[in-house]
């Protein structure tokens, strides 16, 4: 060991020993940031980065797909196969069953099980893809129409019955022999039963083409482009997928920077240990610097120390980030399901490039928040060090420095936040909330030292452990400001993400009350997810409508689509019921009357919000939309505010689409009770009108609550990130409590030496805490509510495209307030037992 | 690589329905062109056969196979959408290098669909993908074909009227009745057109033979395999000859021919009207470990015909890669001996099955 690393074991790293609970609390806090930022990262790749469509299961090589809305014609297959293309070619039916004992949803695949025998079993030459379905007599079995074959990963044995719920029918199937599906469980049918099963005859989902790389491709898929209807397109394979994951994308970013809160907050935590660091071995500084210690020696153990701290909480802030991701992949799988699209997340890898940021941003972070004060370190005259009689060292507060700064930091926030989105990415939105909590934190020093002061003023009249209190936190004000200055900054992102949130809760109910005015509404079983569409029987429909006490059944029919390369909901529905009722937000202003008779015509459209902020469109623009075998124009006649789906829809008169896609059977059903008629009998009679039809019926009441229960769960992991920085930044108020008190061993000692009791004391301390806790929910609550405006009016109108209407969510802002205030005060109490403790005539006598 | 394990499945599957109320091959069937050109669906198995040997203006020589075949599989008569399962239907190509020393072959297995394959009597075209044959209007053939490796273009011109075998109408396999099969061909089809492979294109012409056969379940238990040629003399003669091996090693007295002279008269030949005697030479194949005859001896006496028939390309073998998949030979050859003793050359294919293996047409 040399021996300056000796010196620096001795100085530096020995002393963290000393007060295992305070640098126990710092370092769990850097643990806990690099656990969030670790579980988010996981999480994120595994829930959306590696996110493939659950239908891109067994697509082997294929390059190309071939696909239509409403599905592709099947002499198209023909047409592609005889081609004099070299090329191979895989048509599939592709739908989602749900398993009727488990309720889960499972990818349903119709194959051509006698041509694509040869994809199928092509895929195992890359060593990593399943086999050929097992089979013994092809010839009954791809007969039968209840033949499937199942994936292994679903357990099913061959000979076994399974019930599966299809669209809105429950049927049973035989497995018909397994395959090895590597994790990717779906069932498989041969084609021609699969096109019953699903009900689209004459039609297939999509074509596969795998066109060797050595042929000219882009002479060959303008040879096939020339065989298709001009409703269907040929494409690179897994477009979808692709489309899907830049869509998530957003989702994820927004996510990955919420979990740098915690992160943020413990390099605050950092930073203030490191400054009592200094503080203490201000004389040892002195000595060192005056046996020849340079500057850079001293600025290098400050930082080490702290690399120090950054490698022991990021060692243990690992292990617990994997621990979070599993919880988080589940949270944030739900979401991807809920709002974007049907998909299973992929495993959690911890591979050495996330240990390795994790180490990275841990270390880092904590070395950038102790250089300040390890500079100021460095800087320290060594005579002035060691000259006696200085007991506290003061740092200067630069008032009108930092409040000049913290201006400008606001300004540049202001102007950040007028910045348009980059790629689709809040960009400088999110410089925007950086700048602004950097603006926020310069001025948090001016702002605990008013609030001292006012503080001090009005407690001198009422106790005298208040008073002492408030002027111990001013005699140390730089420290305690970085103490509110992180707890106001967690307080801040909480209440800013609170709002907006809220905000966004209450935009959607409000939205509701219009948009959803019938009675009671129908969707087939399973699970719902974004992006998928089964459909209901049209008979069912019908039969409803003649219910007596039912006024009138509509009937929304929804198809998945890429709209300039972004999934897109197009649906039809008889707005001329719907509509009537509901008083719809239209951008223009115009009577929804006025609005829906424009549709009626047959040429027009109505788009969502987030649709026309992704395309860059507006009212009287025209749109294509490739419908059927037609590509079709529309005119947007107007845009409304839309909260059900970010992925952008488009709307119009069910006799529009009609022309385009005959087919009759809804996605959703809507139910309007006649006048008088009573709900709770009309339900009875839908439930026995449906009770051979696999759906689900939801009263009006029911689906409003239902989607807000979706929406909650969509933010819970917001409020897992939220809460995390919170607990850091109380833990970290303990900490710093705790070193306030065991540098002021001296004065309180002196106190008790004086006359001051226990009681005194205790409370002296408590009141430190409870002032440091409201100065810093004052000052969070302010900042808070700046960021806020910049997450809903900026961050996430960028991002996705919503018009949220601001709110403040009283109730949930003032508990949480409330409880954060009550956790600083209790994270008073290990400090004032400490000082209690303190023994008045050992202290005395020490100096 | 085609997965013909998956096609031998789908065989080994279906031969054994014999109560599928499929028509077997009978005497006194009246054969009618260009009807019987194309399918016959209610026999169980059908194929089409074409066969040829060509050449480039400079000399460099190839072989080539397209042969589609068409197994019923269900007659259920309330299926009729374009996916249900009527047929299935399976096609080999292969192109011998016979100077680069390359034996390229490729094989599909689809069923109708909506136009994937299939037999089209009215537009005279028999297809598997883009694998086809085409009959025009002048009674010329296309023959179209493209793998990975290599594509060709034909146009095949018969100089012959179809020759029916056995006799009565029927090419009797086994004793017992329906054990049979129709079975004609057109023995001489002048062949051009081109050939892509390597990159390369070349410009041929050659003589093609085109086999066309339906039955339902033609074999007997105890065949195990047999070998079959096709013999194209230049004095405008052919022979068709096959030998049906049984268990015992014996040939089966089933086993017979035919003999077609300059001007396009059949002559039905007899087991014991021709011998075909394979000599030392040999060919051991790697993938499957048969070893395969490929030099042979013909001989029919009552023609005053003696050739020798030998290879230039050993491996001809389409190999199959499961042991229940058939592997079988067919290849390329060419012939020299005597014909009412001048000396002759000729041209033809030698095709051998269950060499590998002891067929299992049947159960």
């Amino acid at each position: 060991m040399t021996g300056r690393a000796k010196l620096f074991w001795r100085l530096m790293v020995r002393p963290i020993g000393r007060e295992p609970v305070r640098m126990g609390l710092t370092i769990l806090a850097v643990a806990l940031g690099v656990a969030v930022v670790l579980a988010m990262d996981l999480a994120g790749t595994a829930a959306t980065g590696s996110f493939r469509s659950s239908l891109e299961t067994l697509t082997g090589h294929y390059n190309f797909e071939v696909t239509a809305t409403g599905g592709v014609p099947e002499e198209i297959v023909g047409r592609i196969a005889t081609s004099p293309i070299n090329l191979a070619i895989s048509p599939r039916m592709e739908d989602f069953a749900v398993v009727a004992a488990t309720k889960k949803s499972v990818v349903l695949l119709g194959l051509d099980l006698v041509g694509e025998a040869e994809a199928i079993h092509l895929k195992s030459d890359d060593g990593a893809s399943p086999s050929a379905p097992e089979t013994e007599n092809i010839a009954t079995d791809f007969s039968a129409d209840d033949s499937i074959w199942a994936g292994s990963s679903l357990g099913w044995q061959k000979g076994q019955h399974v019930s599966l719920i299809i669209g809105d029918r429950e049927r049973t199937f035989t497995v018909r022999g397994t395959y090895d599906d590597q994790n990717q469980p779906a069932i498989v049918m041969d084609i021609a039963a699969a096109q019953r099963t699903v009900g689209r005859a004459e039609k297939v989902d999509r074509i596969l083409i795998a066109i060797p790389e050595s042929e000219n491709l882009e002479a060959q898929t303008r040879q096939i482009s020339a065989l298709l209807p001009a409703g269907a397109e040929i494409r690179s394979a897994g477009t979808a997928t692709d489309e899907n994951r830049k869509m998530l994308a957003a989702f994820r970013w927004n996510l990955k920077l919420l979990s740098y809160i915690a992160l943020i907050v413990a390099a605050f935590l950092i930073y203030n240990t490191i400054s009592v660091s200094v503080v203490r071995r201000r004389a040892e500084i002195g000595i060192a610097r005056a046996l020849g210690a340079s500057r850079s020696d001293v600025l290098l153990a400050f930082t080490g120390e702290a690399a120090v701290l950054g490698v022991a909480g990021a060692a243990i802030g690992v292990p617990i980030g994997r621990v979070m991701a599993t919880g988080a992949v589940r949270l944030m799988g739900a979401t991807v399901n809920a709002l974007y699209v049907s998909s299973r997340p992929g495993p959690i890898e911890l591979g050495a490039n996330s240990i390795i940021t994790a180490l990275v941003v841990g270390i880092g972070v904590a070395i950038l928040a102790a250089y300040a004060p390890a500079r100021e370190a460095s800087q320290i005259a060594p005579i002035e060090a060691m000259a006696r009689g200085r007991r506290e060292f003061l740092m200067r507060v630069h008032s009108l420095r930092d409040l000049t700064l913290a201006a400008i930091f606001g300004a540049a926030a202001w102007a950040a936040a007028k910045a348009p989105a980059v790629g689709g990415k809040p960009l400088f939105g999110y410089l925007a909330t950086l700048l602004a909590i950097v603006a926020g934190t310069l001025a948090i020093p001016s702002v605990v030292h008013a609030a001292m002061k006012l503080f001090g003023a009005t407690l001198q009249r009422t106790s005298v452990a208040a008073l002492l209190a408030s002027r111990s936190l001013l005699g140390s004000l730089r420290r305690t400001s970085v103490l509110v200055g992180a707890l106001a900054t967690a307080i801040a992102m909480m209440t800013a993400v609170g709002i907006m949130v809220g905000s966004f809760r209450t935009t959607v109910i409000q939205w509701m009350e219009g948009e959803v005015p019938a009675d009671f509404y129908l969707r087939p079983a399973g699970n719902s997810s974004a992006d998928r569409h089964p459909t209901i029987s049209a008979e069912l429909a019908d039969k409803l409508a003649t219910l007596p006490g039912v006024e009138a059944v509509d009937r929304l029919r929804a198809y998945q689509v890429s709209f300039d390369g972004v999934p897109t909901t197009v649906a039809a529905a008889d707005l001329r019921e719907s509509r009537k009722r509901g008083h719809s937000d239209f951008f223009s202003g115009r009577p929804a009357e006025e609005v829906l008779n424009e549709l009626r015509s047959g040429d027009a459209v109505v788009v969502s919000e987030p649709f026309t902020y992704k395309h860059k469109l507006k009212r009287n623009d025209f749109i294509s939309l490739r419908l059927g075998t037609s590509l079709a124009s529309f005119r947007i006649a107007d845009v409304y505010y839309d909260y059900g789906s970010e992925r952008g829809f488009i709307l119009m008169d069910r006799s529009a689409m009609k022309k385009y896609l005959p087919g009759d059977a809804p996605s959703n059903l809507a139910v309007y009770v006649a006048n008088g008629a009573d709900p709770a009998a009309i339900r009875k009679e839908i439930e026995l009108a449906a009770a051979n039809y696999r759906v689900l019926i939801f009263s009006n009441a029911d689906l409003r609550k239902q989607a807000i229960v979706v929406f909650d769960k969509t933010f819970a992991i917001t409020y897992a990130l939220e809460a995390i920085a919170v607990f850091v930044a109380v833990m970290g108020v303990a900490g710093a409590l705790l070193a306030l008190v065991i540098d002021r061993k001296r004065e309180l000692g002196l106190l008790r030496f004086l006359g001051a009791s226990r009681a005194q004391i205790r409370r002296m301390i408590l009141a430190e805490a409870a002032l440091l806790g409201l100065v810093a929910n004052a000052a969070g609550l302010l900042l808070g509510f700046a960021l806020s405006l910049i997450l809903v009016f900026v961050v996430n109108k960028q991002s996705f495209g919503w018009t949220i209407r601001f709110h403040w969510p009283v109730a949930i802002l003032a508990g949480a307030l409330s409880l954060i205030f009550v956790a600083t005060v209790l994270a008073g109490f290990y400090p004032a037992r400490i000082a209690v403790r303190l023994n008045p005539v050992e202290v005395v006598h020490e100096e | 690589m085609r997965n013909r394990a998956f096609c031998a499945a789908l065989l080994l599957a279906i031969f054994p329905v014999l109560d599928a109320p499929y028509r077997v091959a009978a005497p006194g069937y009246r054969y009618e062109f260009p009807r019987d050109f194309f399918a016959h669906p209610e026999f169980q198995t059908e194929w089409w056969y074409t066969t040829g040997n060509v050449k480039t203006a400079d000399g460099r020589a190839f072989g080539f196979e397209l042969t589609f075949f068409r197994e019923a599989v269900n007659r259920d008569a309330s299926k009729q959408g374009a996916w249900d399962l009527r047929d299935i239907y399976l096609a080999h190509l292969a192109l011998s290098d016979l100077d680069g020393g390359h034996f390229y072959h490729s094989e599909r297995v689809n069923r109708s669909g909506p136009g994937i394959a299939g037999v089209d009597s009215a537009g005279g075209k028999v297809w598997n993908g883009n694998w086809s044959a085409v009959w025009k209007k002048d009674g010329s053939q296309e023959l179209t074909a493209r793998s990975g490796d290599f594509e060709f273009d034909f146009t095949l011109k018969s100089e012959k009227m179809p020759v029916v075998h056995g006799e009565n109408g029927v090419s009797q396999k086994a004793d017992g009745a329906g054990r049979a099969s129709h079975y004609f061909s057109q023995t001489r089809l002048a062949t051009n057109g081109t050939i892509s492979v390597q990159g390369k294109q070349f410009r041929i012409s050659g003589l093609s033979w085109m086999d066309h056969e339906f039955f339902t379940h033609q074999l007997s238990a105890d065949q195990t395999g047999w070998d079959w040629f096709s013999i194209q003399l230049e004095d405008k003669t052919e022979l068709m000859l096959f030998i049906l091996r049984r268990q015992d090693g014996s040939i089966d007295p089933h086993s017979a021919g035919t003999y077609v002279d300059a001007a396009g008269k059949a002559t039905h030949l007899r087991a014991n009207e021709f011998s075909l005697t394979p000599t030392s030479a040999s060919w051991k194949s790697v993938q499957t470990g048969a070893t395969y005859p490929i030099a042979w001896n013909v001989v029919v006496p009552k023609l005053m015909i003696t050739l020798s028939a030998t290879t230039r390309l050993p491996q001809q073998e389409l190999a199959a890669t499961s042991k229940f998949a058939p592997g079988y030979w067919e290849g390329a050859m060419q012939f020299s001996g005597k014909h009412c003793s001048a000396d002759i050359l000729g041209v033809g294919y030698l095709e051998m099955t269950g060499y590998d293996h002891p067929l299992r047409w049947t159960k």
